[in-house]
This record gives structure tokens, sequence and C-alpha cells, in this order.
């Protein structure tokens, strides 16, 4: 083999991602300037049809600020509760292995399986939340409450994934530094804003990519514990997908809704790069 | 047709690739001249022993020298059905010839032309032999496209014990029920008055359904849009107080069937609404309501007519089966009286048949049939409509925002004439 075809070595990988994640990318893209139908027997390209239906679509924002709702407070509650946990297991203590592994439970817990569990948590007639709180809140059932019970489901099972990746970084940070700021009579908080938070940041910032990425597609979580209702309250953008693709089974425009969340994923995945990029310099 | 769009044929081809890769090399119910032509018949699963199913489909095959009959079984999810069989038809697929319908699926598969027709299966003196409601749901543009096989519809449950204790009568009406709630609420700790299915989800639009219609609304008329309308208010507004006055509670809002099942089937719940399954779990061994159920008709508002919602599965044939005789022979097979008699003792589902609700040994079987006969002479399918599945997604999110408080109930059937007139402009 001579050195002028590294292409060839490139090859494999490329074909395989370009047959399980440009393609099928591609073939949303294309699906969402058609209007298609099984049901309708359509099947002709509309250009961007799909997208001023969306536009004028009222659930269709309705969803989008659910979603947007949803993705902001739970992230937040999760990088800052996951910072705090963090900070605390950090330092060297008998048994941190074993707490380590019980903390990674609730993410360890397939989405499914936990949110069958909260649906029993809020059970607002015999379930533990309103037995230990002493209250009888409609949990899933009211407007009000139902989307915020999802995203403390959410904060519940990511928390411990954000909280570990921090232990990381936080590990990594050499002593000497908090060893200088001692002998330079810092206090703990100085010490944090100075020295940890700063040398943080670039890791905070892939969490929350990886987080906000996760917590805007959400599906399988307020699927099982609500269904997208009381009232569309709980609906998010890729819940309407669903509903839209497959079982209203209208291709098209439910490619267009897909598409929709992919380029706000896309934007906020720019914007962090961006943000990453200048914390690194 | 333009189905020769540049994405379909990258999709085709990826999927023969892939095909190619696997080695997937799927068995079809082809003809050929070797070997006798296959009847394949998809249906979900039935719960329950799957012998007696498998003895008919034998007795089918002796009956019809060379043809045989291959059974297949999809998922019980309804939605991924009818995901498998729209994509399936769509692309012209021959590989299964005899089908099971859900009731709402009829016309839009109809439209769609997917469905053969089977009016000479269905002459006058046949159709009256079925419950009306069926038939209606079977019938697209005066023509009909599948055979009815097993039916449900909505029934009210109630708790003999409680009621007879406060010497009040099953409910008849509306107000009745609230009555008779509220009386035995008084005094029963721990017991709710009224349970039955307001998730927002396809359930809840049964449920609401049966109100609209005991009040004499509609959602449909002639093809138009009539969900405005003064009885739908009322019904609806109905709908509302029963959660604003306590005689069902708030959390109604987060019920499917089961849950709802469950809370009355450990005595917590004076009155269900819920499908004729119920039964047999309320009065097996170990029950904590076992004996002390009833069950009637649901009830209806003064001067209206008690409704229930229908429900059930019908049996297709694949417009492009390769062996249409023998598969249209089978699903008259399947749906015939000896066959509907068999499934409803080896699997309590319930035929549409008129003349099995009077049949002995049924009878003895499910004493409760003949209760259910006069349900199901009213039971009524859901708007027939191609469009049902974007008409009932509104529909869910209208009503459910009505009961939740979150719109008033004028406000909730404004908004859902306004979008259901959209969808099937």
């Amino acid at each position: 083999m001579t050195r002028e075809h590294p292409g060839l070595f490139l090859a494999p990988a490329a074909v395989t991602l370009g047959a399980v994640a440009l393609f099928p990318a591609l073939a949303v893209l294309w699906l969402s300037l058609e209007e298609r139908s099984p049901l309708l027997a359509a099947a002709r390209f509309v250009g961007f049809d799909n997208y001023t239906r969306l536009i004028a679509d009222a659930r269709f924002w309705n969803a989008l600020a659910n979603t947007v709702y949803f993705s902001a407070v739970s992230v937040a509650l999760e990088v800052l509760l996951g910072l705090l946990v963090a900070l605390l297991l950090a330092r060297a203590f008998r048994g941190r292995a074993l707490l380590y592994s019980i903390i990674l439970l609730p993410w360890a817990i397939p989405t499914v399986v936990s949110a069958r569990l909260w649906e029993w948590l809020y059970n607002a007639d015999y379930g533990v939340l309103n037995y230990l709180l002493g209250t009888h809140v409609n949990w899933l059932g009211s407007p009000g409450w139902a989307l915020h019970a999802a995203i403390l489901m959410d904060v519940w099972k990511a928390t411990p994934f954000v909280a570990l990746l921090l232990i990381a970084g936080l590990q990594t940070i050499p002593r000497e530094l908090y060893q200088a700021a001692a002998l330079d009579g810092a206090g703990a908080w100085t010490t944090f804003r100075r020295i940890t938070l700063p040398l943080l940041v670039p890791l905070l910032l892939v969490v929350l990519v990886f987080r906000t990425i996760d917590a805007f597609r959400v599906f399988d979580a307020i699927y099982v514990l609500t269904g997208g209702g009381p009232a569309n309250s709980t609906e998010t953008v890729s819940i309407y997908a669903y509903k839209v693709l497959f079982q209203a089974l209208e291709f098209g425009y439910g490619s267009a809704v897909a598409v929709s969340v992919l380029a706000v994923v896309a934007l906020l995945t720019a914007v962090y790069a961006r943000l990453l990029r200048g914390s690194m310099t | 047709m333009t189905n020769h769009t540049p994405g379909r044929n990258c999709l085709i081809v990826a999927v023969l690739l892939l095909a190619a890769l696997f080695g997937a090399c799927k068995p079809s119910g082809e003809e050929s001249s070797s070997h006798p032509p296959v009847v394949v018949f998809k249906h979900s699963k039935l719960f329950g022993d799957p012998r007696p199913l498998a003895q008919l489909l034998a007795e089918f095959e002796r009956a019809n020298p060379g043809v045989r009959v291959r059974a297949e079984t999809l998922p019980a999810a309804s939605d991924a059905q009818h995901q498998y069989y729209a994509t399936n038809l769509a692309a012209g697929a021959a590989d299964f010839d005899v089908f099971a319908l859900d009731v709402i699926w009829v016309a839009e598969f109809a439209r769609a032309g997917w469905l053969r027709d089977l009016s000479h299966l269905l002459p006058a003196a046949e159709r009256e032999a079925f419950f009306r409601g069926p038939i209606e749901a079977v019938t697209w543009e005066g023509r009909a496209f599948a055979l009815p096989w097993f039916m449900d519809a909505g029934v009210l449950y109630y708790r003999k014990d409680l009621l007879d204790k406060n010497h009040l009568a099953p409910p008849r009406t509306w107000d009745e029920l609230l009555h008779a709630a509220r009386t035995v609420t008084r005094t029963e700790s721990g017991v709710h008055g009224f349970i039955w299915q307001g998730k927002q989800y396809e359930g809840l639009v049964c449920n609401a359904l049966e109100y609209l219609w005991s009040h004499g609304g509609e959602v449909l008329r002639n093809g138009q849009v009539v969900l405005d309308s003064a009885a739908n208010r009322a019904a609806l507004t109905f709908m509302r107080e029963l959660l604003t006055s306590g005689v069902t509670p708030e959390f109604v809002t987060t019920l499917t069937e089961e849950p709802a099942r469950e809370i009355f089937g450990r005595g917590a719940a004076l009155f269900l609404r819920n499908w004729p399954y119920a039964w047999r779990l309320f009065e097996q061994q170990g029950s904590a309501v076992r004996g002390k159920v009833g069950v009637s008709a649901l009830p209806h508002f003064i001067g209206g007519k008690s409704a229930a919602t229908l429900g059930g599965w019908q049996l297709g044939v694949n417009r492009h089966s390769r062996n249409p005789q023998a598969a249209e022979r089978l699903a008259q097979y399947l749906t015939s009286p000896a066959a509907q008699k068999v499934l409803a003792l080896a699997y309590g589902y319930n035929p549409p048949r008129r003349a099995l609700y009077e049949d002995p040994e049924l009878l003895a079987a499910q004493p409760f049939f003949a209760e259910l006969r006069a349900v199901y002479e009213r039971a009524r399918p859901r708007p027939v409509t191609p469009q049902y599945v974007r008409l009932s997604q509104v529909l869910q999110a209208e009503f459910s925002g009505a009961l939740a408080g979150l719109k008033s109930p004028s406000q909730a059937l404004i908004d859902a004439q306004r979008q259901a007139e959209a969808i099937l402009r």
C-alpha cells in the first residue's frame, strides 16, 4: 500500500457514517419538502409548503414553547445540582466508589421503566408523593403541574450523570493551585470562584451541550407519563412529531416538524461550540 | 400517482441494499403452480389459549381443500398495527390477504383504495343479522369494506351492594347517577363516585362522545362539523361538573381503561364506565368486588337516549390479495355465527351478531351477555371519516382542556369546531 491512497482507509468509516447518519438525515430533509401520506395516496413535491404550515400551526408553537421551557428549567437544575453534588463528593473518603455507583442508578435505569415508576409516585389517588406531602395534588392530570412533574423526573434522572462528569473534571484540577490559594489566604468561596469554576467551564459547556440536546429531544419519559396531555400541556416537539408521523401518518409534515427539532439543536450546538472555543483560549 | 420521486427511489435502493445485506428473504403468500394457495391472515394476538383459533383455521382448510391458511400476529398496540398496515398497503404489499381492522380505520383504508369491496357478502338479510353500529362502521360511501368480527361498547358498571344499601336503583339518567353518587359517597369513606377515562388519548374521545350523543349532540352531520352546538355544550359542561362537584375525582384526567378498572376492582368506586372486558376480571376468584357488580347501559340526559361508543375489530380483504376468493371465504367463515360463538366462548370477545345474544350456551358461559344486547343495539361508531386520526387528536386536546378547566366547555367546542373544519375541508 502506498501513501497515495489514505482515502481507502477512511472509506469504511465514511460509508458507515453516510449510511447510518447522513442518508437518513437527508431523507428526512427531503421528505419535509413533500406532501406524503399513504392514507391520501399523496406523494408530491411541495417545496416549503410544510414549513409555511408549521409557522401558522398554533399546536407546533405550543409544543416548541413546552420543549424550550422543559429544556431550560431541567438543564439549569441538573447543572446546578450536579455541580453541588460533585463538589461534595469529589474529595476522597471511604466507600466513595460504592456511593458513586448508587448515585448513578437513576441514570442506569431505562427511561421508560423509571417513567412508570414516577407515574406511580405521582399517582394522585394513592401515590407516595401525595402521601408524604399530605396533599391531593393531581400531578400528571393538571396543566399547571404536569410539565413540572416531567421536569422533576428528568432532573432526578440526569443529575447523577452531570455530577459524575463534573467529579471527573474536578479531579483534573491540579492540587497545587488549591495549596497556593490557601497560602494566599483565599477562602472557600474565593477558591471556588477563582480556581474551580474557571477551570471547570470547558467541561460545563460540554455537559450543557449534551444535556440540552438530550432534553430538547425529550420523548420517552413524557410519552409514558402523560402522552402529551392534559390539553397538550406536556406535548413537546418530539411528541408532536410522533403523533403526526406515526399516528396521522403525515410523513411530509411530520418530517418538517422533526427537521425543526434538528434545526434548533444544530443552532444550540453552534452557540455552545462558539462559547467552548472562547473558553479554551 | 406521482410515486417516482427521487426520495422514494433512494429509499427503495437503500431498503434493497439492506435486505441484501441481511439476506432478508421474506416469505410471501405467493401462489405458484407447485404449491396450494396460501391465505395469510394478520391479526393482533388474541389473549388466551391460541388453540381454539388454530382449530377454527384448520377446520376452514378442511372445508376448502387446496387452500392453506397461515395466521400471523402483530403487536397489540393499535398505533403500531395502523402504521404497519398503512405503510404496507400503500406500497401495494400482497403478502397478507385477510386482516383485522380497528373500527376507526375502515373509512381511511377504504378511501385509500386498499380494501376489497365486500358488499356482496353483506346482503340486506345478512346486514340485519348484525347490530347496526358495526355495519355503519364498515360502510364507506354506501359500500361495505369489511365484516364485523368482534365488538365493544361503553357500559356502566355499578356496585349493587352499595346501591341496595342506600335503597337506590341503577341510574338511568345522568342526574340520577349524580344523585346516587352523592348519596353513597356521603356515608361510604374511601369510595369515589364515578370513575371513567379522562386522560388525553383516544379513550377520552370514546367517553366524551357518549355524553354528547346522549344529549342529542354530534360531531359530524352529513359530513359537516357540528361540534359547536347547544347540546354538545351542555354535555361537555356536565362532564366538567362531574369533576368540580367531586363526584368524579380530578385525577380522572390521568386515567385510561386499566387504572380505572383497577380502582373500581378494589372496591374504591361506586360507578365505572369501561368496556365489557372488565366484567370477567371483576367476577374472577379473589376479586374484591366479586358478586357485587351490576352492568347496564350508560345513563342519558333527560330527553336524550343512552349512547355507547363502538369499539372492536373487523376483517378486511387486501385489494392486492392474490387469492381474493379464498380470502373472502376466510373472512366470511371467521365472521360466521359458528366461528364467532367459538371465539366468544374461548376468548370472551363479544360477537357483533344479534342472534348469539340469545344462544343458551353462550348465555350460560357469559351471563351478562343478556345485559349487553341492549347496549350493543345502541352502540355507535366514532365519526366515520378518512381523517379520523387527525380529528381525534383535536378532540382529545380540546376535551382535555375543558375537563382540566383550562378553557370553558363552549370555548373548547368553538376551538375544536374551527380545527376540525380545517382538517375536513
